[in-house]
């Protein structure tokens, strides 16, 4: 074995783990963008939607083994998908009874647009379910551990002969993840629901005054915000293990992902997730793995120096 | 069929209206003049539910307006073409006419009203695909009055479609208005600072000064009165 082959492989395994992996931080950044790109919410506990997600996805398959009897395919990644309605209510819950009063129609030419207050309550929201995750779940790692989790199909390439591993769990995970994407975006460019939610956040006043319930919507969306992020904890459960804190090692890439993609694209934002995942693959080559998000924040300051929008960022404003 | 009754509003403390009554029929053209901060657009908010009055009622075609949420109020037919148009900027020019045909009405008539709407405007034709923030102040107006009539409202509501506007433009868009008034039989209730055209418009005007009806009546009345022709039309008494 030569060392460029050993060099073309690392290459190449770091390529598709970062495609693969970066699909589903996708996907967890298109749950923010929802609130923080387009609904303009500062939600600091998105990062902890995310551990719920990934816990529902625990005890659905594992813990009370309700899916188990779907096999370890299906299994974890139906628990994966049904933790978005459950944190979907969650959401709405949420914003139907603190959310709503420090954003929507209530701070809506106020001159911080109620960000102040949705810092801080949603930090509150973030410390008091990381707290209630310790009691409820336990200190103790968990993974919802099946044989896709630890096997994969290697594609043997013709360049130096180097293999290529396909983990099955990410694989099948990040097509999910895709498949989710897409969904939330048909669903808000093609729908009269989808429409009536852009709208609400785009101009609040201008809504109610075409009739849409203006507070149902921003529930709504939140709800579809919260959903979205547990789904794919849930997929990144199903190959990463992780505690009740494990949010807040999510929750600045997701902002890093969504900035990068640009404000207010759900399109965006998926690319801001997939960069990060790929970054993050690919300095785990030369970089010791605790500099990881370290090489995130230095390829984001990059591309908000040359490109400040972000990727898909546009300035619907006349100049 | 809209009948606003002894409506007062505060904001803090400070009266914004003061006993005010304002009666739309069926069919008719009524317009609302006077100067900035008299309460013209608390008026349009206070019957879209935006503001909440003090007290007095609001009642359209019969029902109580107070009674309902702001949002429910679209849906019996009342669109609001807000002060300085609030389009909906991220989206683009056919998605915003898609959301003035968010109530029943609306999405019943749609193709019917979307022709009307091209036929009347149609800029708005040739830019469906644009970002509604991105276009020019007077075809977002343009298009603020559309995404109103998308609704097929039986009242049209309109705070200071002129405003901003290069003369030019703002007599486009009055015609337009008088035109919809005059071919579809549209109600409309109007709010301008621009009184002269505003009042030669209309059926019958009401003149608001600091947050109370001083004049009202028919064009006639108002365009006899002395004051309003030397305050509001620079005329000689």
């Amino acid at each position: 074995m030569s060392d460029p082959q050993i060099l073309v492989e690392n290459f190449l395994n770091a390529l598709t783990a970062g495609i693969l992996v970066g699909c589903i931080y996708g996907l967890m950044c298109v749950g923010l963008g929802l609130i923080f790109g387009v609904m303009r919410v500062v939600n600091f506990a998105q990062g902890d939607f995310l551990m719920l997600g990934m816990y529902a996805g625990y005890y659905f398959f594992t813990g009370w083994g309700l899916l188990a009897f779907l096999g370890p395919y299906a299994g974890p990644l139906l628990s994966a998908i049904l933790a978005g309605p459950v944190i979907f209510a969650g959401g709405m819950l949420l914003h139907r009874f603190l959310i709503s009063r420090v954003s929507g129609l209530r701070t809506t030419g106020s001159l911080d647009e109620g960000h102040f207050g949705q810092l801080i309550v949603t930090l509150g929201v973030s410390l008091v379910l990381q707290n209630a995750g310790l009691i409820v779940f336990g200190s103790t790692p968990r993974t919802v551990n099946t044989p896709m989790s630890s096997s994969a199909w290697v594609i043997e390439t013709h360049i130096f002969d180097s293999l290529v591993f396909l983990n099955k769990a990410r694989l099948i995970s990040s097509l999910l993840a895709i498949l989710a994407a897409i969904a939330l975006y048909v669903l808000l460019e093609r729908t009269r629901l989808g429409r009536s939610l852009r709208a609400a956040a785009d101009n609040p006043t201008a809504a109610t005054y075409v009739g849409v319930d203006v507070d149902r919507a921003h529930r709504i969306a939140f709800g579809l915000g919260s959903g979205i992020t547990a789904v794919a904890g849930g997929l990144i459960a199903t190959f990463l293990s992780y505690s009740p804190f494990v949010g807040l090692d999510f929750v600045i890439i997701m902002y890093a992902g969504v900035v990068l993609g640009g404000m207010g694209s759900i399109l965006g934002a998926f690319w801001g997730g997939l960069t990060v995942g790929f970054v993050q693959q690919f300095s785990g080559l030369v970089l010791p793995p605790q500099l990881q998000n370290a090489a995130i924040f230095v390829v984001f300051l990059l591309i908000l120096l040359l490109r400040p929008q972000g990727f898909f960022g546009r300035s619907a404003e006349r100049a | 069929m809209l009948d606003v009754t002894g409506v007062s509003v505060s904001y803090g403390g400070l009266r914004a209206l003061t006993d005010v009554t304002v009666t739309v029929g069926a069919g008719q053209f009524v317009t609302v003049v006077g100067p900035n901060g008299a309460g013209k657009s608390t008026l349009f908010k206070t019957i879209s539910g935006v503001v909440q009055p003090g007290s007095g009622s609001i009642r359209f075609q019969g029902q109580d307006l107070l009674a309902m949420k702001p949002s429910k109020r679209a849906h019996l037919g009342i669109a609001h073409v807000p002060e300085g148009r609030q389009v909906f900027k991220a989206m683009t020019v056919r998605e915003n006419l898609e959301m003035g045909a968010y109530p029943e009405a609306g999405q019943r008539d749609w193709a019917r009203v979307l022709d009307r709407i091209h036929a009347l405007f149609p800029i708005l034709a040739e830019r469906a695909t644009q970002l509604a923030g991105t276009l020019s102040g007077g075809e977002q107006q343009m298009l603020a009055i559309g995404r109103g009539l998308a609704g097929a409202p039986k009242l049209l509501m309109l705070d200071e479609p002129s405003m901003g506007l290069a003369p030019a433009i703002a007599d486009l868009i009055f015609d337009r208005i008088s035109q919809i008034h005059r071919e579809d039989g549209l109600t409309i209730l109007l709010v301008e600072q621009r009184v002269a055209e505003a009042l030669e418009l209309c059926d019958r005007g009401y003149v608001l000064e600091t947050g109370r009806i001083v004049l009202e009546g028919p064009y006639e009345t108002l365009a006899g009165d002395d004051r309003v022709r030397r305050s509001y039309l620079g005329l000689d008494a």
